[in-house]
């Protein structure tokens, strides 16, 4: 009987592999045996690299020498929010270098949070035949000539999604530089452009490619444009406009409210720049198929939110400003009983006061009405423990719960008591519970609840909160699942991480800024964790001129295969085994 | 309403949080009020004496669920007293909240990245002029008055990283171009270049245009930026 793993050719056992795509089930077929090992190596074609300094592109190669899709994740979440410096690194330059002799087959680069030059572009455009899918999340360093390049010279290319990365606009012409014979495209996501793009370019673009799915314009297309548009892609599923104003004229509108109507698969709809709300009626037509709706840069009052969501019966996912109002959001819990995602931005975000009548209150009727919700992300200015503990058990289903109360250090605002109990029932109630965002005054209290219950946390990001490193030491001892921690503006120092340390190798990263670690922690941690790469991030100059018990700056750590990297800017230190401070 | 946690802590008897992993199963060992010790061979840590400072804490730690946490060594004893120097809770003072500082002090009243959201996102839908628009507050329109979305891409010509600066700290070109240069004088030192005078500074504004700011006024300038660019007057 042992013998019958074994027994199997080569070419059943890949066949039978190739039936499993998740990661972690190939990462455990991958253990069974050494031939095993061998086969799934070679037959493994999607590969994830979460944290791009955790491993090098040459030791991916040298264990999967075939594959064909790769995602990788640069910079740590922060930066998102300005919280990691400039330069401080994400480079991909050395992952296509790699990739690029070693892949001639790459179908697919997905990127999240990393630097991309035009030159990587190029390299791309160049180095793979067979390339279809390019995905740039959130990342930054290239130009509107990279584009091009990736335009003129990828052949076969399906998607191209720019979300939220910082572009140089230099100018709209690139998107001329796709051949007139290529008519692959199915997804294109230009939104975050500044620049206009050449309309009649992408008009005819648009109107070659018949499996164009998903479209995503940026705000510089015009209103008046899209039912063009429109009307040579009808069979788009998803469709981001560009500026929604425009003169009210009745003509534009009918124009416009006919080819959206012609539009019988779409399901998501975003963009809705400038919006002008007579203009929102042209919609309504296809609303009752939407399953996504994306209104966060609709600047729109809560009467015309109201009558346009109230329309989307089948609705999963809302992101909306606040705008939207308690009582817009009593209105979603009515109509939308399929909602899974709720995302609610603030339209004033640094302004003292609250400017519109959103209160907890919306997201306790979000909560009652809509028993399929799941991710909630939410900024208000208010909170109580007995909201949250309504919505905790309400919701006990919700995998994802981030609330950003916008004034660090908030109390419960009916009794003034720290929010500890209502983040305690949250994490009890939804016991699979993955992603936890915190706001609002708390103490070490919370993180106890953390600990104990949140047993399938994954990420929690913490800010301004708890008393001790009592607190960081609760998540960090009690949150088995835990992978991504990021903690800014925490008296957390260096006695719970320090006593966690191993804790530190079973997680992707730990970020630290504005709290109370030490740089003889750090050194500390450095030295005695060779598998972990201790960042001291320290725009004041070398850590070293201060005292050791002076608190750093900003700290990330991260497990790694791969030691220390080599592209560190000068105002990022590292310790490694050999006691010596290395600098870049 | 009442708030009913149903919150059972662990009645365990006293289980101790076994740091102590030369062993290679962890042990129950009772908890006890020993000062801290570093086990490991590194002295730098200093010992942390027991003080009568004691904070009464219901909840025993729980030994930690070996399966995921590798048997390595901690690098600290936690002690269940880890902070006799603080004051004893004081949940009026609102001390539980540190606003640590920044680094040069120079973010006025705003926090940096506070609240969390894209300031790419922010300035995007903020720094247009909207005719639509229904109670934005004035103050916002360009993410520059009053609030912290003030950081502002600035590249300057040869150097490969850009760097960010904080617009609202400025109010005038001079200490603009001052502190620009003090940012970039690295590079200076490198290339022995210090004349700023073979700088001219450009910005983009927010229809997308390039223009020199010698031809504008701050005004003007400051209420339209979105990215600046240092460039060699030789051109």
């Amino acid at each position: 009987m042992q013998r019958m793993a074994c027994s199997f050719p080569d070419e059943v056992l890949e066949h039978v592999f190739s039936f499993v795509q998740c990661d972690n089930d190939r990462n455990a077929i991958s253990t069974v045996c050494k031939s095993w090992y061998k086969i799934e190596r070679w037959s493994r074609r999607r590969v994830f690299v979460g944290n791009c300094y955790a491993i090098s592109p040459d030791m991916v190669i040298r264990r999967f020498p075939d594959v064909r899709s790769i995602e990788l994740k640069g910079k740590p979440h922060f930066a998102d929010f300005n919280l990691v410096p400039d330069g401080w690194g994400g480079y991909v330059a050395p992952w296509i270098s790699a990739m690029a002799a070693a892949y001639p087959w790459l179908e697919e680069i997905r990127l999240k949070r990393m630097v991309i030059t035009d030159e990587n572009l190029e390299l791309i455009s160049k180095s793979f035949k067979n390339f279809k899918v390019l995905v740039l999340s959130s990342c930054e360093g290239f130009s509107t000539d990279g584009l091009a390049a990736i335009a003129a010279n990828c052949r076969n290319l399906r998607e191209l999604d720019l979300r939220e990365s910082e572009v140089e606009d230099l100018s709209g012409h690139w998107l001329k530089h796709f051949p007139d014979d290529y008519t692959s495209l199915v997804s294109l996501n230009i939104a975050c452009l500044g620049c206009e793009v050449s309309f009649s370019a992408l008009e005819r673009l648009v109107g070659r490619c018949p499996n164009l799915r998903t479209l995503r314009l940026n705000r510089a297309v015009p209103l008046d444009k899209l039912a063009n548009l429109l009307r040579r892609a009808p069979q788009l599923v998803e469709l981001g406009t560009g500026a929604y104003s425009s003169e009210l004229r009745p003509d534009v509108f009918s124009n416009l409210s006919g080819a959206f109507s012609g539009c019988k698969e779409l399901k998501s709809l975003s963009g809705f720049w400038d919006v002008v709300p007579g203009y929102l009626p042209a919609v309504y037509p296809i609303c009752c198929r939407l399953t996504t709706l994306n209104l966060s840069y609709a600047t729109i009052q809560s009467p015309d939110l109201i009558k346009l969501v109230g329309q989307c019966q089948n609705l999963q996912r809302l992101w909306v400003l606040d705008y939207i109002e308690d009582a817009g959001l009593d209105a979603v819990a009515a109509s939308c009983k399929d909602l899974r995602e709720l995302r609610v931005f603030p339209s004033d975000p640094y302004g003292p006061e609250p400017n519109v009548p959103l209160t907890e209150q919306g997201l306790v009727s979000i909560s009652e009405g809509c028993s399929k919700l799941q991710s909630v992300l939410y900024f208000c200015r208010q909170m109580s423990n007995a909201a949250l503990m309504t919505i905790a058990r309400n919701r006990p289903n919700m995998t994802r719960f981030r609330l950003c109360i916008i004034e660090p250090g908030t109390p419960d605002y009916l009794t003034l008591q720290p929010l500890d109990v209502g983040f305690g029932a949250i994490v009890e109630h939804c016991k699979d519970l993955q992603r936890l965002s915190l706001s609002g005054l708390l103490t070490d209290l919370v993180f106890e609840y953390i600990g104990t219950y949140a047993k399938k946390l994954e990420m929690l990001s913490v800010a301004f909160a708890g008393e001790s490193d009592l607190g960081l030491h609760h998540v960090l001892s009690g949150c088995e699942k835990l992978r991504k921690l990021e903690i800014r503006d925490c008296p957390f120092g260096d006695k719970a991480l320090l006593a966690n340390a191993a804790k530190l190798e079973t997680m992707r990263s730990l970020w630290m800024s504005s709290c109370s670690v030490t740089f003889g922690a750090c050194k500390l941690l450095g030295q005695k964790m060779p598998r972990l790469n201790v960042e001291v991030i320290d725009e004041r100059g070398t850590p070293d001129s201060r005292p050791e018990s002076c608190p750093i700056d900003k700290l990330y750590i991260y497990r790694t295969v791969a030691g220390s990297r080599f592209d560190m800017p000068g105002f990022v230190w590292t310790i490694d085994e050999d006691s010596a401070m290395r600098l870049s | 309403m009442e708030l009913q946690l149903g919150l059972a802590l662990p009645s365990n008897p006293s289980k101790g949080f076994d740091l102590n992993y030369f062993a290679s199963e962890p042990k129950e060992i009772a908890v006890s009020n020993r000062s801290f010790t570093v086990a490991s061979s590194c002295t730098d840590i200093n010992d942390i004496n027991d003080n009568n400072k004691k904070r009464s804490f219901d909840q025993t730690f729980e030994n930690p669920t070996d399966s995921t946490v590798p048997r390595t060594l901690p690098l600290l004893l936690w002690n269940h007293h880890p902070n006799e120097e603080d004051d004893p809770k004081d949940l009026e003072n609102h001390s539980l909240v540190t606003f640590n500082d920044k680094k040069d002090g120079d973010n006025g009243d705003g926090l940096v990245g506070w609240p969390p959201i894209r300031s790419r996102w922010k300035n995007k839908r903020l720094c247009h002029e909207n005719n639509g628009a229904v109670g934005l507050e004035n103050g916002f329109a360009c993410g520059i008055r009053g609030s912290n979305s003030t950081y502002v891409k600035v590249k300057m010509e040869g150097v490969p990283i850009a760097r960010k600066i904080d617009l609202s700290l400025h109010h005038s070109f001079q200490t603009l171009t001052e502190t620009l240069m003090d940012m970039f004088g690295q590079w200076w030192l490198e290339t022995g270049q210090k004349d700023s005078n073979q700088y001219k500074l450009a910005y983009q504004d927010r229809e997308g245009d390039w223009l020199f700011t010698e031809d504008v006024s701050w005004r003007t300038f400051s209420r339209s930026v979105q990215r600046i660019k240092l460039l060699k007057s030789s051109r």
